[in-house]
């Protein structure tokens, strides 16, 4: 057992266990999420394309490995390996520096990248990369042959996966200052490290025309669009400074004098590390990628399972709820079983981000507002940081089999065609190129069926009540649309312009849902007291009895009972429910 | 181990490894040359992406290289110069044509046509050897290089857009500017004076805002918002004196449409077309075209400089009225000495059935191109939108249906020599623009048009890039991209007058 607690590996086994928890714990549906923002081709153009890039082939293996990121426990496990061996290489470096030390330091700016977590392993490859050369270049012996492979490795680090070149000569240089101590040794580390810093420069010059930044740290690592977060510093500079820590305190008298004790106390200090981590991390939108993979399944009633015990934190989750809601022929009952906010809770305003612009589209495609769905899928596709995005290329594909344009559809079938996960949809969708195959499809005909006719120029996200109004007018029995648009108007307490698609309706001899019935109900009774246009509604009995009911108890009830015995009815809602500020679109 | 045995073991290992590589080296040589056996010949012309059959191509262009369309094993091309030389090339279903042995067959063939005969191999493994098809070679040389800006056909937000220059007798293309060194802003609208590649302009929108006009790799960057024209300087075109620049001042708006015919609008609430003087770095008034009752846009000088040519429409309402606006083609003589408008306007093209936008002449004053739209002055959304042209000598309109294809056809540019025109054209996919390059004689006859050739025929499967405004130049732009971007950081707008 004492052999056991001063067992190095041991702690590699509890930070490798302790990764895969915390990322299946708290980054499960984040990883999966970022799955689709990297699209992976099988063809050779997409290799030399990247190759011709500063970092491009670290960016090929991330891509690569990305794409699995699709199936459960791929990525936590994956993040686990990647950032296991990055603490077993960098430990290893430490002692090829000549500093005996337990795998607690070398494991401590590991740590770093559970703190500030990565959408893209793009980086921990990169800085495995830079660790493991360092390392291997602590095996070769000869002192010429070193320095010159030790150039020659930050001429491939940087063309392959920069910026591990930056990292590597900083470790190179730091293994000749740490194992030799001679003024020569230090010359040559710092020369490597004055290569490594003026290669991008060069670079620029003679090679590539991209940015400073895209020439030291590549574009791959980060979205280059905005400034690289100080994380970034954070990581990568701690691996350096532990080197040199751990170097000056490598004399230092150890805190216990028994082996096996300070193996136990550095074991619980990593078991409260990894505990803590585990623990008390959480990923503020965990829930809304949980609900967007969900949704990716169509499995909408998970949705609205978890949202009943989990309530909606924000309005993205919300959005999702909602959607769910329409798809499993509930969202009048959800309208007043999960709080709304209105609009915003619908779909987005005027999306530019990530979930918004997928929100925006599963919103527009669900109420077939065909059109926005495939213009926010469009945008979606292209802001995004690689300018990929096949859960919304998908989209496009739809989007134009549904409006006839084969040519545009056949541009997206044939880039997905090329990746592993949705090369047997895109093919399936190929069959589709035939005007009559598509014509002879049912949900392409549905959606057809449900096109707007009449051309307007309302944005969906911009003025929600007016886009749908016009989708109403076209098809009323767009079910989806007119919910939502029912939806908006009873939110809003707007009763008068409720009814006026009520009595269309009533028209039509179309059944009403309940929450409808009881709008009906208050509407009679406080607006317009009309018993013959009433009773030409038909109002189930149980509804009118429990609404009139209520009208008797209304005034002898305490609120919270009033509420607890009718807060799931319009009526309720009506009459105590301040309903959400109009959002100023 | 002894070293003996050592030595034997790397000799065995060194000689496995040369056999392997033979073998590999044999693969490839035998899969480059397959020669199609016992062919089934057929009447019909090979399906080839991009369709360069029956085209008619410069003497100075790069190797149209192409695939073939289908499930197919292997190809087999013959090239046949009328003049004598034949080479041939094999492939999976594509081929790359050797930039040596295609500029023979050119320079022997000017004026005459290569003949190219395909034969493809099945899976089933039987071949077929299709009818053959022409390429025309003219005498005509088109400009070296093809400017153009790459971005994503997206509706109201961009990410990453470059200018380019691809050199057209290679596959060279390299950066002019790329927005990724110059925060991410929007770059658009670049011209050249009389495709004199050491004199052009662009405009930066947002970060680093402002015209950048370069002269012999001189960068000037200029504020030309005035309070007297309500905008920037937008869609430009060069006086052929290089002192002065026409464009359009625009308020542009947009919306987008519900029905699946339509997909967005572009149009203006406000535009006129104003004159910038570059030496005196003023709009003149007195060359400009300002009035509230009507909307000017889309200038252009005569190749004399002596006449202003734009696309004008009555001010109706917009949105309002968005599909009712059609725009003339008008001009109005220019005194290029004294920087003025002399007289009165001249409506070449009415507005009464159809809308008029880039007009554009042909560098000897022959032919008149523009675009033609059912309504509106931003056709690239208007799958209607077509390329007319008038000969300038008599009037009369000119037939362009052989470069018009059912798709959107949009910008385009002259070559100096007046006999090569490039189009924008959405025929491909009707979603990105990509750009086809025509023949036009001297009696304004069209060749079939032929889509920009690349080394990889597959890459415009991959491209999620838009061609947008073609610009034939004469040569190389040289200014260095760090330049401008140097400018574009640390340099301060110039303030532009209006007098």
């Amino acid at each position: 057992m004492k052999r056991l607690l001063t067992a190095n590996w041991l702690l590699f086994l509890f930070f490798f266990s302790g990764c895969f928890l915390f990322f299946e714990i708290n980054y499960r549906f984040m990883y999966r999420f970022m799955e689709q923002y990297q699209l992976f081709l099988y063809t050779t153009n997409y290799f030399f394309d990247l190759l011709a890039q500063p970092g491009g082939y670290n960016e090929y293996i991330t891509s690569f490995i990305a794409q699995f990121f699709f199936f459960p426990f791929v990525a936590p496990v994956c993040l686990a390996v990647l950032l296991t061996a990055i603490g077993f290489l960098f430990w290893l470096f430490i002692k090829r520096c000549g500093v005996e030390v337990s795998a607690l330091p070398a494991l401590l700016p590991v740590f770093l990248f559970w703190v500030f977590p990565v959408e893209s392993i793009a980086s921990i490859l990169s800085v495995l990369t830079g660790v493991a050369s360092a390392y291997g270049y602590t095996f070769i012996r000869k002192p010429v042959i070193r320095y010159s492979s030790g150039v020659v490795f930050i001429l491939f680090l940087y063309f392959l996966a920069t910026p591990a070149h930056l990292l590597a000569a900083v470790l190179f240089g730091l293994y000749e200052y740490c194992s030799g101590e001679n003024k020569r040794r230090f010359a040559i580390g710092a020369g490597l490290i004055i290569l490594a810093l003026l290669l991008p420069l060069v670079a620029m010059r003679t090679l590539y025309i991209i940015p400073m930044r895209e020439a030291y740290f590549s574009k791959f690592l980060y979205h280059p669009e905005y400034p690289l977060p100080t994380s970034f510093w954070y990581t990568w500079c701690a691996f350096p400074l532990m080197v040199l820590l751990v170097y000056l305190l490598r004399n230092r008298k150890k805190v216990f004098r028994k082996d096996w004790i300070n193996g136990f106390a550095i074991c619980l200090t990593l078991l409260l590390i990894i505990g803590g981590g585990i623990f008390f991390r959480e990923n503020p939108l965990e829930q809304v990628y949980r609900y967007d993979w969900l949704a990716r399944q169509q499995q909408w009633d998970k949705i609205i399972t978890h949202a009943e015990k989990h309530p909606a934190k924000d309005q993205d989750a919300l959005v999702y709820v909602n959607l769910a809601s329409a798809y499993t022929d509930s969202f009048n009952k959800a309208l007043m079983r999960f709080k709304q906010i209105g609009e915003d809770g619908f779909i987005p305003y005027d999306p530019r981000t990530r979930l918004g612009l997928i929100e925006a589209e599963e919103v527009a495609w669900t109420v077939n507002q065909t059109n926005a769905s495939q213009r926010f899928a469009f945008v979606g596709v292209l802001s995004s940081e690689r300018c990929v995005q096949p859960r919304l290329m998908k989209r496009l594909i739809e989007t134009y089999l549904v409006n006839e344009e084969y040519k545009a559809a056949e541009k997206y079938i044939r880039i997905l065609e090329q990746t592993l996960l949705y090369s047997s949809w895109a093919r399936e969708q190929r069959k589709l190129l035939q005007p009559e195959v598509a014509e002879s499809t049912p949900w392409i005909m549905a959606k057809r069926k449900l096109n707007p006719v009449t051309d307007n120029p309302h944005d969906l996200t911009k003025s929600f009540p007016n886009a749908i109004a016009f989708l109403i007018d076209d098809h009323p029995e767009n079910r989806i649309a007119f919910e939502y648009g029912m939806g908006y108007l009873l939110i809003h307490k707007e009763l008068g312009a409720f009814m006026h698609y009520m009595k269309a309706l009533n028209e039509r001899g179309e059944a009403l849902p309940v929450l409808y019935q009881e709008a009906i109900c208050i509407y009679y009774s406080a607006v317009e007291q009309n018993p013959e246009t009433f009773s030409s509604f038909p109002i189930d009995p149980a509804v009118y009895n429990r609404f009139t009911t209520y009208l008797q108890q209304v005034r002898t009830l305490s609120p919270t009972l009033l509420a607890r015995q009718y807060g799931d009815t319009y009526y309720y809602y009506a009459q105590s429910v301040q309903p959400p500020k109009r959002q100023n679109r | 181990m002894k070293n003996e045995t050592k030595r034997k073991v790397v000799r065995i290992a060194v000689i496995f490894i040369l056999i392997i590589n033979l073998l590999a080296l044999l693969f490839v040589f035998s899969a480059c040359s397959h020669r199609p056996e016992n062919p089934k010949l057929t009447n019909e012309q090979p399906a080839i992406f991009p369709d360069y059959k029956e085209v008619t191509v410069p003497p100075n262009i790069a190797p149209l290289n192409f695939r073939l369309e289908g499930d197919i094993q292997n190809c087999y091309i013959t090239l046949n110069g009328e003049n004598g030389s034949s080479f041939s090339y094999s492939g999976k279903n594509s081929i790359r044509i050797k930039p040596k042995e295609w500029k023979k067959l050119l320079t022997e063939n000017a004026g005459k046509s290569i003949k190219i005969t395909v034969s493809s191999q099945a899976k089933d493994k039987q071949w077929s050897t299709w009818q053959a098809f022409n390429i025309y070679v003219s005498n005509d040389p088109i400009d070296s290089h093809l400017v153009y800006r790459l971005i994503e056909p997206g509706y109201e937000k961009w990410h990453i857009i470059g200018i380019y220059q691809r050199d057209l007798t290679t596959y060279k293309e390299k950066p002019i500017i790329k927005n990724n060194m110059t925060a991410y802003n929007c770059i658009n609208c670049h011209s050249f004076c009389g495709g004199n590649p050491q004199q052009m302009m662009f405009h930066m929108r947002a970060t680093h805002g402002g015209t950048y006009i370069i002269t012999d790799n001189e960068i000037q960057k200029l504020n030309t918002k005035t309070e007297q024209t309500i905008s920037n300087l937008t869609y430009p075109y060069w006086h052929p004196s290089g002192k002065y620049i026409t464009t359009s001042v625009n308020d542009i708006k947009q919306f987008f449409h519900a029905v699946k015919e339509k997909k967005m609008e572009v149009f203006d609430i406000e535009s006129d077309v104003v004159v910038y003087d570059i030496e005196k770095q003023a709009i003149l008034s007195e060359a400009s075209i300002i009035s509230k009752d009507a909307y000017e846009t889309f200038p252009s000088f005569s190749p004399d400089g002596s006449w202003l040519y734009y696309c004008s429409a009555p001010a109706l309402p917009m949105p309002q009225q968005y599909d009712s606006i059609r725009y003339a083609l008008c001009r109005v003589p220019f005194d290029a000495n004294q920087g003025r408008i002399t007289a009165g306007v001249d409506t070449i093209v009415g507005n009464d059935r159809f809308s008029a936008s880039f007009p554009r002449i042909s560098p000897d004053g022959h032919f008149l191109m523009y675009t033609e739209t059912a309504y509106g002055q931003f056709p690239i959304w208007h799958k209607n939108a077509e390329i007319r042209m008038i000969d300038l000598l008599n009037g009369n309109p000119v037939d362009m249906s052989a470069i018009n294809s059912e798709d959107t056809e949009s910008y385009h540019s002259w070559s100096r020599n007046s006999r090569w025109v490039v189009v924008s054209s959405r025929r491909d996919n009707g979603l990105y623009t990509l750009p086809y390059l025509a023949h036009i004689d001297e009696n304004g006859q069209a060749s079939k048009p032929f889509l920009l050739p690349q080394k990889d025929p597959d890459l415009y499967d991959y491209l999620l890039y838009s061609y947008n405004l073609p610009e034939l130049v004469e040569g190389a732009v040289t200014v260095s991209p760090y330049a401008i971007q140097h400018a574009a950081e640390k340099q301060s707008a110039v303030q532009v007058s209006f007098r």
